[in-house]
């Protein structure tokens, strides 16, 4: 039996481990089996928010803030999952900044946000009114502040009407700018068609290499990003302290599941779309390499059990959020630099930061 | 003269490379030389010198990735800046004559990747990023005085990146790109809502704003970023757009000292392949022809700089760096290319390095 097992597995892994993805499938899958699964998820989980808040604002009690609160961090983890998709749909109309303004290196949208409740802005209670205003005050980090910060707990009792109707316009918001990412990303003719059909006349993909060259690049941009947004500034490093009150979402626990989900995301990208599979004989074993050090990062996020901010001082999990960052840049290396060399492609040596 | 001679002895030990009897041999041929930031095939930085013919006459190792390069004659040395938001610069002699000397930003500051010598290579200035406070300045160097910081000025705007001299040796042009970025937060763009990009005119002695000009309000996020300055004197700029990918703003355009600025109208087909991004700007020997890239749309193009239209365009994959060359250009790429465009006489070439956005004619 054990004979037999082994023969099958023989037979199975080998083609698994040849199989190999043209540029064509790669895009494919990166468009049908990924991002528009993704889009639409985030899309679910933004509306669910919404609902959320209209119940938590319709009757306050214990129960709707704390199914208030579990919405928000599903629905800005599914943000998470796609917040790297840094093309398309989510570059029009500041979308990615209305959705998550991050880093706000001054704490700007913090005393906006704190002055909106303080004063009973009514600007900021009304969804057509709050996209007017700063896109600090209008997107995630705004509402985290809402339903966890200084004051929340009032949320669930009267009296606290104009905190809960400005939390509601935030997620309305947020509601109708997911609605409007997955639009672009299913619309025809839109992102979604130029990338798995680069032709000649597309203003933005001409070919299939500058759309594979877009999608490593997403990836290899959004590592780069989440270690220098979302995890250097708070860690202790070079001899300065540690400043857990940098982290994103630090009021509300989600840092690490947020940093999580963004890893999932770039993650699934890179695994659905096949896209390190797409390389000659030479490069077969950079697929597993990616995989492997995905897990890594997976495992080192799992280690960060604490709030960010006895995490940053526990000397165990402290070192889990070095090894973290050291990840980081080996996946950015590998997809940015191995990979892209295997594609054939140029990820950026001239363009990728505006130089 | 910066050519031949003086690169014949450009075997110094300040130098990774000496000269091989090879190079000695291509560089008697030569009578242009040009100096670039490059990544080598093993991932490491450095700048070279290349011979009109591509071949390469020097090179020194930087500590980091490189940027843009200037170099003053009368100062007897060139200055390879990091790449922003770096914090090194390294000066080095041409002519090999003394090792490489490698400054190190302020606290509190970074280069951005680009400076120019004042006429007399007494003074070196760069821009910077007063990080802290998201204001550009310019830094002042003493170059007689091993390259100690005197000074700095405002560049009366944030993210300054290309600033060059006019040509009546006392005026200043910056481009003001408008993003903030900050060191804790690597090269993430904290601003785009807000962006306020604008060229500057700054008297360089004593830093006084001379005059500011801004684009329309609907383009504050058209980052003005690379210059060069044409035979009339005006300023062409070239522009990366930070906006909606669906929008296709215009990209390069004028700016004069008496207060003009305008951007030209390229056509459809020509701005929809620079892909909103300009990467570099060079006028030609003759002040007549100014040429733009786009890396990311793998684009050059040759502007007639008096009928303000295009008067070429031509593929380079990756292609960035623009340098004059005899009536044209000499164009380089992140592959590692090396071709001449619009009018000149020059081979295809290909090296094993990659270089980085800006080629410098040197002689």
């Amino acid at each position: 039996m054990r004979l037999l097992l082994l023969v099958l597995m023989m037979v199975f892994a080998g083609p698994a481990l040849a199989q190999t993805a043209t540029p064509s499938q790669v895009l494919d899958a990166a468009v049908n089996k990924v991002i528009r699964p993704a889009v639409a998820a985030f899309k679910t989980r933004a509306s669910g928010l919404e609902s959320a808040m209209g119940g938590l604002c319709a009757a306050p009690s214990e129960g709707a803030l704390a199914i208030a609160r579990q919405q928000f961090g599903l629905a800005a983890q599914a943000y998470g999952r796609i917040e790297f998709l840094r093309i398309g749909p989510l570059m029009e109309d500041n979308r990615a900044d209305r959705l998550l303004f991050w880093p706000d290196r001054r704490g700007i949208g913090l005393r906006q946000v704190q002055a909106i409740i303080a004063e009973q802005d009514s600007g900021a209670s009304e969804v057509t009114l709050l996209r007017q205003k700063s896109v600090a005050v209008q997107g995630f980090g705004a509402l985290e502040y809402v339903l966890f910060g200084t004051d929340a707990e009032g949320l669930a009792a009267a009296g606290a009407e104009f905190r809960c109707r400005y939390g509601q316009a935030i997620a309305a918001n947020i509601s109708g700018i997911a609605d409007q990412v997955a639009m672009g990303w299913y619309r025809y003719d839109g992102v979604a068609s130029h990338l798995t059909r680069p032709v000649p006349d597309n203003a933005d993909y001409r070919t299939e290499t500058e759309a594979l060259e877009a999608l490593v690049g997403l990836v290899a941009h959004g590592i780069e990003g989440l270690r220098d947004t979302r995890i250097n500034p708070f860690v202790a490093q070079g001899g300065e302290p540690a400043k857990p009150k940098q982290a994103l979402f630090w009021r509300s626990g989600l840092t690490m599941a947020m940093i999580a989900a963004d890893i999932e995301g770039m993650e699934a990208l890179v695994a659905g779309s096949g896209m390190a599979r797409a390389v000659g004989p030479d490069d077969a074993g950079l697929d597993n390499s990616i995989a492997f050090e995905f897990r890594n990062a997976h495992r080192a996020i799992g280690l960060v059990t604490l709030p960010v901010e006895q995490a940053v001082v526990d000397e165990k999990q402290a070192h889990a959020l070095d090894y973290l960052i050291i990840v980081t840049q080996s996946l950015q290396t590998m997809i940015g630099e191995q990979l892209s060399a295997a594609l054939e492609l140029s990820v950026g040596f001239s363009s990728l930061d505006g130089d | 003269m910066w050519q031949r001679r003086a690169f014949l002895k450009a075997a110094g030990a300040g130098f990774a490379a000496g000269l091989l009897p090879r190079q000695v041999e291509a560089l008697e041929r030569s009578d242009l030389v040009f100096a670039s930031s490059v990544q080598t095939a093993a991932g490491s930085y450095g700048a070279v010198l290349l011979g009109e013919r591509g071949d390469v006459i020097a090179s020194i190792d930087l500590p980091d990735r490189g940027h843009d390069i200037t170099i003053s004659r009368e100062a007897g040395r060139g200055v390879v800046f990091a790449r922003q938001p770096g914090t090194f610069a390294v000066v080095f002699d041409p002519q090999g004559r003394a090792a490489p000397v490698t400054l190190t930003s302020v606290e509190g500051r970074h280069f951005y990747g680009h400076g120019v010598f004042s006429p007399d290579g007494r003074l070196l200035y760069a821009t910077e990023s007063d990080f802290e406070a998201a204001r550009g300045v310019v830094g002042i160097y003493d170059a007689t005085d091993g390259y100690r910081r005197i000074g700095e000025f405002p560049t009366f705007g944030t993210g300054p990146h290309e600033m060059l001299l006019m040509p009546d040796g006392v005026t200043f042009v910056v481009a003001n790109g408008g993003i903030e970025t900050h060191p804790d937060f690597g090269r993430t763009e904290l601003n785009l809502e807000t962006m306020d990009p604008s060229v500057v005119f700054i008297d360089r002695r004593d830093g006084r704003l001379i005059g500011q000009l801004r684009l329309d309000a609907g383009l504050h996020q058209l980052s003005i970023r690379h210059m060069a300055i044409d035979g009339r004197g005006r300023v062409w700029f070239g522009c990366q757009y930070k906006g909606a990918p669906a929008d296709k703003p215009q990209l390069v355009g004028y700016a004069t000292m008496d207060g003009e600025i305008r951007l030209i109208e390229l056509p459809p087909g020509t701005l929809a392949d620079l892909r909103n991004y300009v990467g570099s700007v060079a006028v030609s020997a003759d002040g007549v022809t100014v040429a733009v890239s786009s890396p990311e749309g793998d684009l050059l193009v040759a502007i007639d700089a008096e009928g303000k239209r295009p008067v070429l365009a031509e593929t380079l994959r990756n292609g960035c760096g623009l340098a004059a060359d005899g009536m044209g250009f000499v164009a380089t790429s992140g592959n590692g290319e090396m071709i001449g465009m619009a009018g000149a006489d020059r081979a295809a070439q290909k090296f094993d390095f990659l270089f980085d956005n800006h080629i410098l004619r040197v002689g």
